[in-house]
């Protein structure tokens, strides 16, 4: 099970990859996915789907991605064959399910991609960017920092009570759902201690002294940003034209 | 009665954490794992009541490969106490957390009364019997999961670095408790880099790095090697450095005691 | 007149809201400028609350019954603000994991600064001058989860010498790493001491790691303080220690001749002292 979630989780998850387009500022990035997901969400037939896929795909090659890409793509494919099931049952035509079903996995990848092209460092320096309350931004660094890190915690607690005779997959319904207290219990506390351990770290570290914190690098765009924004612009506004 | 025959495993991250690993491990001994942060030693342990099945190669416990028993079937022989007392501490009371594995593998009442008396006892944790867990000290929370897991009378104890976090006298106590059981018949592996601690029980020691078995054998012949103590990140317990220094050629000492007495000795007083 | 102490505890004691009796009473405590100064005792006896008193943290985040004063660089700890102390003293606490913030070095290393507003420029000068201080350039871009233990603690370390304190605090800071790690941390806190000039005040259970290099260890005891003198007096001398604190096996070993009458003419706390005092009395010749 383990394996399986950490398979699906590196579709989703931020690694340093050296490419042409990490190197780019993320407010381009964004852009760049936004355009993506808006063309997703506004054109109906096969073919100009197709056309979006393969747009992400080869944005994905350039920056070395694909592989992971393909996972999340893999994983959403697996909702929209739901969608597609419910949409059939429903009574719509099968061309028209299909085209709901595969939309979502565009809309999907489109997302996907934003995140695994930007890591959490450049995404807070967007957040400041969009004038997000200091407040708020050091509320997502921290979630994004401590996730993994909790889930090693409930890792280890899951072991530890795995060899303490702990079977999650055991007894009735209602037995499954008391088997976690175990494992629920300690990652509690755990977190509990740890939350009080960070807040100490960052009342000693001046936090909150000044409303709207300096930040030691500004997002500034080079001459590959200059560029890359009107060509990509170009093709969304082609693309929008094409769909309508 | 543990084997691991050439076992490799490779973390689902792509990480090459356990390379080549042969080992056999005796029953009623004491032993002691040992290298720097991030050998591979809990990767290493974690093989031997199944949490971790082996990439390639096999692990043979009581004869039985453990890729074909199920983590609970083994743990009833094999109890294993992590480093966090917190992972594992989840009961409303001392007796309740005691109770939790011993109602897993234990199913005849008086056994399990009794064990439940002997585990009380055996830890000094009888007048916290009402107590929350979460209430208890460092030292006594760490007695306490050595005793949850005891309870069910496993034939092994694993021990995943069992002073961080003690002080001198927790540790000596735990010392203490450690050669008792192993008395009584316990097999005892103890994963650690506090070799100060480990001294006195005198353990086999098996020395890890970058996920390989270096050295396998007494402390004394291992840590006379200061090649091996440089590429493990260890320190040579302190009698044993002194001993060495003053080139004495007889056994070093195991504890102070005995170094004083030996010391007078040589010394022709 | 200038002062000599930097830290003062006059009558101090403490209580926490949730608890019926005092974990410190009536501590009177001085600590000089530039000493090194090893906290000991067992668990318990209120180490880490004389270490949060001293960094504002109590009583100003942990609430309680307030007895005394301390007085941390001219300022009354308990009249002024944390971030007032925060450049003052800075407190590297057991696990690093828990104090490095940002998703990569350089960027938690000013976390305190930005904090404060600090401009870009000085900012940047900081984070030069402490990555080569501590022989960390390597780690600037890196992430948290990409450094080892030890890394993360020097990293923590990096991100409270930014505020370039006068007082360096540290709560066990090695119970986490292996040996040799641990004395390498140990090393560059005192090469730190010789070329900033700080006062540091260490909590550690590996005596052997500190009594060395330490100007005094001073032995807490059910929120008493029982000892406080050179580190070598009081592991030869003291009547009042305790097993708890971690005495090193060679300084009981000492301990333990010298009470069987051997003449040592110097203090030993490291086998080298040992091997060179029992060569000069012709042992084992």
């Amino acid at each position: 099970m383990v394996v399986k979630m950490y398979w699906i989780s590196k579709g989703f998850i931020f690694t340093k990859v050296d490419s042409f387009v990490h190197k780019l500022d993320p407010r381009v990035k964004l852009l760049i996915s936004i355009q993506f997901f808006t063309l997703a969400l506004l054109v109906s037939d096969l073919i100009d789907l197709a056309i979006i896929f393969i747009g992400i795909i080869l944005l994905a090659s350039i920056s070395k991605i694909l592989s992971r890409l393909i996972r999340t793509m893999l994983f959403a494919l697996l909702f929209s064959g739901i969608i597609l099931g419910i949409n059939i049952i429903a009574g719509y035509s099968f061309i028209y399910s299909l085209q709901i079903a595969l939309r979502f996995v565009a809309i999907v990848c489109s997302t996907s991609i934003f995140f695994l092209i930007t890591s959490p460092d450049e995404l807070e320096y967007v957040l400041r960017w969009f004038r997000i309350p200091n407040d708020l931004v050091f509320a997502f660094v921290t979630a994004v920092r401590f996730v993994p890190i909790i889930l090693l915690d409930a890792l280890q607690i899951i072991d530890a009570q795995k060899s303490r005779g702990l079977e999650l997959e055991r007894g009735n319904p209602i037995t499954r759902i008391k088997n976690f207290v175990p494992i629920l219990v300690p990652l509690i506390v755990n977190e509990v201690i740890r939350s009080g351990e960070l807040a100490e770290a960052m009342e000693s570290r001046c936090y909150g002294v000044v409303k709207k914190p300096t930040v030691l690098y500004e997002l500034q765009l080079n001459i590959n940003d200059k560029l890359a924004i009107p060509f990509c612009t170009s093709i969304f506004i082609l693309g929008l034209l094409f769909s309508i | 009665m543990i084997e691991f025959k050439n076992v490799n495993y490779i973390h689902v991250n792509g990480i090459q954490a356990l390379k080549e690993i042969n080992l056999s491990i005796k029953p009623k001994t004491i032993n002691a794992l040992v290298g720097s942060n991030g050998t591979g030693k809990t990767t290493l342990a974690r093989h031997i009541n199944g949490l971790l099945k082996p990439t390639s190669g096999n692990v043979l416990v009581f004869g039985k490969n453990t890729k074909k028993i199920s983590v609970a079937s083994l743990s009833k022989r094999i109890g294993m106490v992590f480093q966090n007392s917190n992972h594992q501490l989840f009961a409303d009371t001392v007796k309740n957390e005691i109770l939790f594995g011993l109602n897993n593998f234990e199913t005849d009442s008086q056994i399990k009364k009794n064990r439940f008396e002997w585990a009380l006892n055996f830890f000094d944790l009888k007048k916290y019997e009402n107590t929350s867990p979460l209430k208890l000290s460092g030292g006594e929370k760490k007695r306490l999961c050595i005793a949850s897991v005891l309870a069910w009378n496993p034939e092994v104890l694993i021990l995943d670095e069992p002073t961080v976090g003690q002080d001198q006298v927790q540790k000596e106590k735990m010392l203490k408790f450690i050669s008792n059981l192993n008395k009584q018949g316990k097999t005892i592996i103890i994963i650690s880099h506090d070799l100060e601690f480990l001294w006195p029980l005198k353990p086999n020691t098996i020395v890890m790095a970058k996920g390989r078995i270096k050295k396998t054998g007494k402390m004394t012949d291992i840590f006379s090697d200061d090649e091996l103590l440089n590429q493990t990140c260890l320190m040579r317990p302190q009698l044993l450095d002194l001993w060495m220094k003053l080139n004495i050629k007889e056994e070093p000492p195991g504890d102070i005691t005995e170094a004083t007495d030996a010391i007078r000795r040589i010394n022709g007083s | 007149m200038k002062e000599k102490s930097i830290i003062k505890f006059e009558n101090f004691s403490f209580r926490y809201d949730s608890a019926n009796e005092f974990i410190l009473k009536n501590i009177n405590l001085e600590i000089n400028k530039n000493e090194l100064v090893i906290l000991a005792g067992p668990t318990g006896c209120g180490k880490s609350t004389l270490l949060r008193s001293i960094i504002g943290l109590i009583p100003h985040m942990h609430g309680g019954e307030y007895k005394g004063r301390v007085i941390v660089d001219q300022l009354v700890v308990n009249d002024v603000k944390i971030t007032d102390l925060a450049k003052k003293a800075g407190f590297v606490f057991q696990n690093p994991e828990n104090q490095i913030f940002m998703f990569s070095i350089e960027r938690d290393i000013v976390f305190g600064l930005e904090n404060l507003g600090t401009s870009r420029t000085i900012m940047k000068e900081r984070v030069d001058s402490i990555l080569s201080l501590l022989k960390i350039e390597h780690l600037a871009t890196k992430a948290p989860h990409e450094l080892s233990d030890g890394e993360k603690q020097k990293a923590a370390l990096a991100g409270i010498l930014a505020m370039q304190p006068k007082i360096l605090i540290l709560d066990e800071p090695t119970s986490l790493l292996d040996p040799k790690t641990a004395i390498d941390f140990i090393n560059i806190v005192n090469d730190l001491r010789k070329k900033i000039g700080m006062t540091i005040v260490i909590v550690e259970h590996r005596l052997d790691l500190v009594v060395g290099i330490a100007d005094k260890l001073i032995i807490l005891s059910n929120g008493k303080i029982i000892e406080n003198n050179n580190p070598k007096q009081v592991l030869h001398y003291s009547n009042q220690l305790i097993p708890e604190i971690g005495i090193p096996v060679i300084s009981r070993l000492y301990r333990n001749l010298a009470k069987s009458n051997y003449d040592f003419d110097n203090v030993i706390v490291t086998v080298k002292d040992m091997v060179k005092e029992m060569r000069r009395k012709k042992f084992n010749d």
